[in-house]
């Protein structure tokens, strides 16, 4: 895969070391959660991974529930094309 | 297909490309293969050309081009996620999918398939908004289609069709000196990500992260979606 932005950043000096993959990505993933975890400090990489999958799990949990909702309101309402247009000014 | 744009909050930007999506949205599944096939291929170089330049420009110049200086390498591309043109784009295109599941199942058949219906039709439109430059974002892609196929192949033991490809760029060395509960841990969350199995744990977090960004997107831009249409139901136009 060619990649236009440098995201599998292959240092030509050597290889990067496992521990500095990990704690560079570790900080990702915290500046990820930083608005649940508050001010914790960087925990284990074990918790982060923890609380990723948990979040994960909660996105789509709300995925799922925001479909259900939007399944019960095209059973009330289709979606008419004054309202898409509404739909893409709200985004302004 | 005709939107009437009559409240169009940018005059200079033309927006007949977006109706053009009226060959994609034909079929998600073609396009998501011309994607899978080449991302260099025509359709997708139009559709990226027609939907995200015009847009992103004025995004960017709103997120303003310090942000961009200063956060370089895998902040930059989190940062995309959040861009109003991202939104928009992917809001578009939910609008135009969920009119036609509408159309698809015009008999209230139970909810849970038609929601079902929506869940998989909203990740596709994510999955679509990434351009292929995500495993994950090509996995759901590939994986709608052989969705069938592809649960018998996994209970008989390796899916190839997805593991094969995800497989090309796992040829670090593996981590023998990680503890086993972060190996654990670590596969529980390339199965929450699509298409992450058994991927180095570096690729699995640089995948999740970017996974997260664009589901807190695909939220946020269901939910306004969701609270426009219960507004505009109480009040029939």
């Amino acid at each position: 895969m060619s990649s236009r932005r440098s995201r599998s950043r292959q240092s030509s000096s050597g290889r990067i070391t496992d521990q500095q993959i990990d704690d560079l990505m570790s900080k990702l993933q915290s500046l990820l959660h930083e608005a649940r975890l508050g001010s914790h400090d960087r925990a284990s990489a074990a918790k982060v991974l923890q609380d990723t999958c948990s979040y994960i799990r909660s996105l789509h949990r709300e995925v799922d529930d925001l479909s259900e909702r939007l399944s019960e309101l095209l059973d009330a309402a289709g979606v008419s094309s004054d309202q898409a247009a509404c739909i893409r000014s709200l985004f302004m | 297909l005709g939107f009437p744009l009559r409240n169009n909050p940018f005059p200079s930007i033309d927006y007949r490309p977006l109706q053009n999506l009226s060959h994609f949205s034909l079929s998600w599944i073609e396009f998501g293969e011309a994607i899978w096939s080449g991302w260099r291929s025509r359709w997708f170089v139009r559709f990226v050309m027609a939907i995200s330049n015009a847009e992103r420009e004025t995004a960017a110049a709103k997120e303003g081009g310090g942000e961009r200086k200063r956060k370089r390498g895998a902040e930059k591309p989190l940062a995309k996620w959040r861009t109003q043109g991202e939104q928009k784009t992917y809001s578009s295109k939910l609008v135009e999918a969920l009119r036609r599941v509408r159309r698809s199942s015009p008999a209230a058949s139970t909810d849970h398939s038609r929601s079902r219906a929506i869940r998989a039709v909203a990740d596709r439109a994510l999955a679509l908004a990434a351009r292929g430059q995500t495993r994950w974002s090509r996995a759901i892609l590939s994986g709608r289609t052989l969705k069938l196929r592809v649960r018998a192949l996994a209970r008989a033991g390796g899916p190839k069709s997805l593991g094969g490809v995800a497989t090309v760029f796992a040829s670090r060395p593996a981590e023998k000196t990680k503890p086993q509960a972060l190996e654990r841990k670590a596969r529980v969350l390339g199965r929450l990500v699509p298409g992450c199995r058994k991927l180095p744990l570096a690729t699995i977090l640089e995948e999740a992260s970017d996974y997260i960004a664009a589901l807190e997107m695909q939220v946020r831009a269901m939910s306004t979606i969701a609270n426009i249409l219960s507004a505009a139901g109480s009040q029939p136009m």
